[in-house]
């Protein structure tokens, strides 16, 4: 048996990428021979935070007036793509901009530098940082990356419907979640709902097991997809005794609520934050980001945050951006500066207002804009007993959640499974499969 | 020696060799210079990414990783288990046949008719290629407004009729449908214009005589018209249906994930494979299928080749 060098391999594929067009513009900045001159170059696949980076930029160049900074932003999806074609080929950014899910394609094939001491000195510092996010870009005690800010889900609710239903406030409980949707929704005289009283995720298979799973945690107790016993493995909890009932128990009510006289919510109906920004929906599970988006897209709409309801347990889903360098960088100090810098309240300030992604400095004060935009107030202020979770290190986590997000879609779908715990066991058994078949694949699975 | 060439049945090889022993130096100069350059940049980009494809179908090679061990037919072996893939290929054959026949069909129509318009005729093959030369994404983004369940203009002349809301881009059936219609949009004029050009060269005097023979629209069509069309014919039915087996961009975008309007996630073949090349890392695997693609549409091409050959 042959293997043909990787560095041929990477070659070929840099050189399609480049006919294909899709390859990025301009030059990798590692070209350049003089760390103090040369280009710098950052990608993003959050452009949100983009305003943060160019603020930086300016005082960057106070400390290295020859060095030219390059930022790109791409779509998410996008960004990923090009990164994973790029950093192997010796083609990619300086400074590597990786959420949570991603890391670990990075870290594992080493093309991450270690985190500077004094750096490490701070996100060590469990006064500064969380250590969850700490441990997200930890490896055998060294840092591989800064984490930077945090994304977490939280509930919005439209204040003036909920008037409209009399609700006082919020649902504390899932139970109580179903039952407040059901008043809240409206239907056309054909039938057709015209307002959804809690918009679900209905396609997309990764962002809907994504949804699905703040749910099944709060069923269940447990994530879908947890940490393995061996480091970088990662374990299935569908099939868990302990699991089990919660688990059928939330598929049967998301199919009684989308099917039949219980229906609160419809495929042919605007979704997600364009949804509740247009007042077609009462409740919503999103990101810290749909705040300023339903400020700019719905004026008028009148809402609030608030915790996920609870079950079994209660918490929620978090993700991380983490700043790291390219191994690979001729411009290694530079790109560690420019991390340095964008740990100041400045830059973070700038992160928090125009993205409403939260800076993960623990020793920054942002009680000031929490006085201003108390739509924050879920994301912000700490809650005692509510438990904040991450994905396990998964570096098949896009296809994972994509493929068997579809078994779970699919079963959305399905009416014929209305009040059948068989048949919904029989759908988190499939999605099981799914999901071991993929880690099976891929080298993680963990029992 | 004669200037004159006879034809004469003779091997390729033996035809070959008497040509480039009659060709002077020059001309071999002459057509190494031509011929050469072009040839060498149609092996750079067009052969070797395919054999280099061939290859990479036998590795599991994985975009980030270092380790990319040689694997044989594993590949092609998990295609016959990959579900996604299977329903990618049926979705692909199922729109391809819709977007194909409603698109030759509705463009021969055109055709016709715009042939007893003579004078106007122009105007409206004009008119008919504006969506040809409007870019995919930009096509697909005004169609994915005017599906839009809530506000979009279809569903808004549909409730005129009493039809309810429906989910063209959200249901798993009509978004193929709705594909089909966005397909057949944008390449409709192009196959008008090239039914035209071949309408064109069918002699007037011919089908004037025909009739005075008395022969009825139908059989004018049926009996002389698409007989005499068949090599056009072959040339859109071949073309058509590379266009929309490779079908991606109006499917990337119709379906894309924006805030407010997901879709349905309709899985087609190129889809699958840029999804596994580029989202999931899967190189090796997606290689493989994009052997298989290849290997599909030309079976494709060759059974066309065979039902429109022409019969001695």
């Amino acid at each position: 048996m042959t293997r043909r060098s990787g560095i041929d391999r990477r070659g070929v594929l840099a050189g399609g990428v480049a006919l294909a067009g899709s390859a990025l513009v301009g030059q990798r900045s590692a070209w350049a021979a003089d760390p103090t001159g040369g280009r710098l170059s950052i990608w993003l696949g959050y452009g949100e935070t983009a305003p943060a980076y160019k603020a930086a930029i300016e005082d960057f160049k106070q400390l290295y007036p020859n060095i030219q900074v390059e930022l790109l932003s791409f779509d998410l999806r996008e960004f990923e793509a090009k990164l994973s074609v790029g950093v192997p080929t010796g083609n990619g950014p300086d400074i590597l901009t990786l959420h949570d899910f991603i890391f670990p394609h990075y870290f594992n094939n080493d093309h991450l530098d270690e985190v500077p001491a004094d750096l490490a000195k701070v996100v060590n510092d469990p006064k500064i940082v969380e250590p969850v996010f700490r441990d997200v870009c930890s490896r055998e005690g060294k840092l591989w990356g800064v984490p930077w800010w945090k994304g977490s889900r939280a509930f919005f609710y439209n204040l003036d419907h909920f008037k409209e239903a009399g609700l006082a406030g919020p649902p504390k409980t899932m139970d109580e979640m179903w039952e407040f949707a059901e008043k809240l929704t409206k239907k056309n005289p054909d039938g057709t709902i015209a307002r959804a009283g809690v918009s679900l995720r209905l396609t997309d298979g990764s962002g809907a097991l994504q949804k699905f799973c703040d749910h099944y945690f709060a069923m269940t107790g447990h994530q879908i997809l947890e940490a393995g016993a061996k480091p970088g493995t990662v374990r299935v909890t569908l099939k868990d005794k302990d699991c089990i009932d919660g688990g059928v128990k939330l598929l049967l009510d998301y199919i009684a609520h989308l099917h039949g006289p219980k229906k609160v919510d419809d495929w042919a109906l605007k979704h997600d934050a364009q949804g509740f920004a247009n007042g077609l929906a009462s409740m919503l599970f999103r990101e810290d980001w749909v705040v300023a988006f339903i400020r700019k897209n719905g004026p008028n709409i009148k809402f609030a945050t608030a915790p996920v309801p609870r079950g079994k347990a209660w918490g929620n889903f978090h993700l991380a951006e983490i700043l790291s360098v390219n191994k690979s960088s001729k411009l290694k100090k530079p790109a560690w500066d420019f991390i340095r810098l964008l740990q100041g309240q400045k830059y973070l300030d700038i992160v928090l207002q125009e993205s409403g992604w939260v800076p993960l400095r623990l020793d920054r004060d942002f009680s000031a804009f929490l006085a201003k935009n108390p739509e924050y107030k879920a994301f912000l202020e700490p809650i005692p007993g509510y438990q904040a979770y991450l994905e396990p290190p998964n570096t098949a986590y896009v296809e994972c959640t994509t493929r068997t997000g579809d078994v779970i879609l699919a079963a959305f779908r399905d009416a014929s499974l209305l009040g059948k715990p068989e048949g919904a066991k029989a759908v988190l058994f499939k999605a099981y499969d799914t999901a071991a078949a993929i880690l099976k694949r891929s080298g993680i699975y963990s029992e | 020696m004669s200037d004159v060439i006879l034809p004469q049945r003779s091997s390729l090889g033996a035809r070959l060799a008497k040509g480039w022993a009659r060709m002077k130096r020059e001309h071999i100069i002459f057509v190494l210079c031509t011929l050469g350059p072009v040839l060498a940049l149609f092996g750079l980009i067009r052969i070797y990414p395919i054999a280099e494809t061939i290859w990479l179908s036998f590795y599991d090679y994985h975009i980030t990783r270092r380790r990319n061990p040689f694997v044989g037919l594993a590949n092609y072996a998990y295609l016959l288990e990959d579900g996604p893939f299977h329903e990618a290929l049926i979705n692909t054959i199922v729109f391809s046949t819709f977007a194909v026949v409603a698109t030759l069909v509705l463009a021969l129509a055109c055709a016709v008719l715009l042939r007893s318009i003579e004078k106007a005729a122009p105007t409206y093959e004009l008119l008919f290629y504006i969506p040809v030369v409007t870019p995919w994404v930009p096509a697909s983004v005004i169609w994915k407004w005017i599906f839009d369940p809530t506000y979009g203009a279809l569903n808004y002349a549909l409730s005129f009729f009493g039809i309810p809301r429906l989910g063209w881009l959200q249901d798993p059936v009509l978004i193929l449908f709705a594909l089909v219609v966005v397909s057949v949009w944008k390449m409709v004029g192009y196959f008008v214009v090239i039914f035209g050009v071949g309408l064109r060269a069918i002699p007037e005097e011919l089908l004037e005589a025909s009739e005075l023979d008395g022969v009825t629209p139908w059989q004018k069509l049926t009996k002389i018209i698409l007989p005499l069309l068949r090599p056009i014919i072959l040339f859109s039915v071949v073309t058509c249906t590379i266009i929309n087996v490779n079908v991606f961009a109006p499917v990337y975008v119709l379906t894309a994930s924006a805030q407010g309007a997901p879709a349905y996630d309709l899985k087609v073949l190129v889809g699958e494979i840029y999804s596994n090349g580029f989202v999931y890392y899967h190189m090796g695997y997606a290689g493989a299928q994009c052997v298989v693609l290849l290997l599909f549409v030309m079976s494709l091409l060759f059974v066309q080749f065979l039902a429109f050959r022409e019969k001695n």
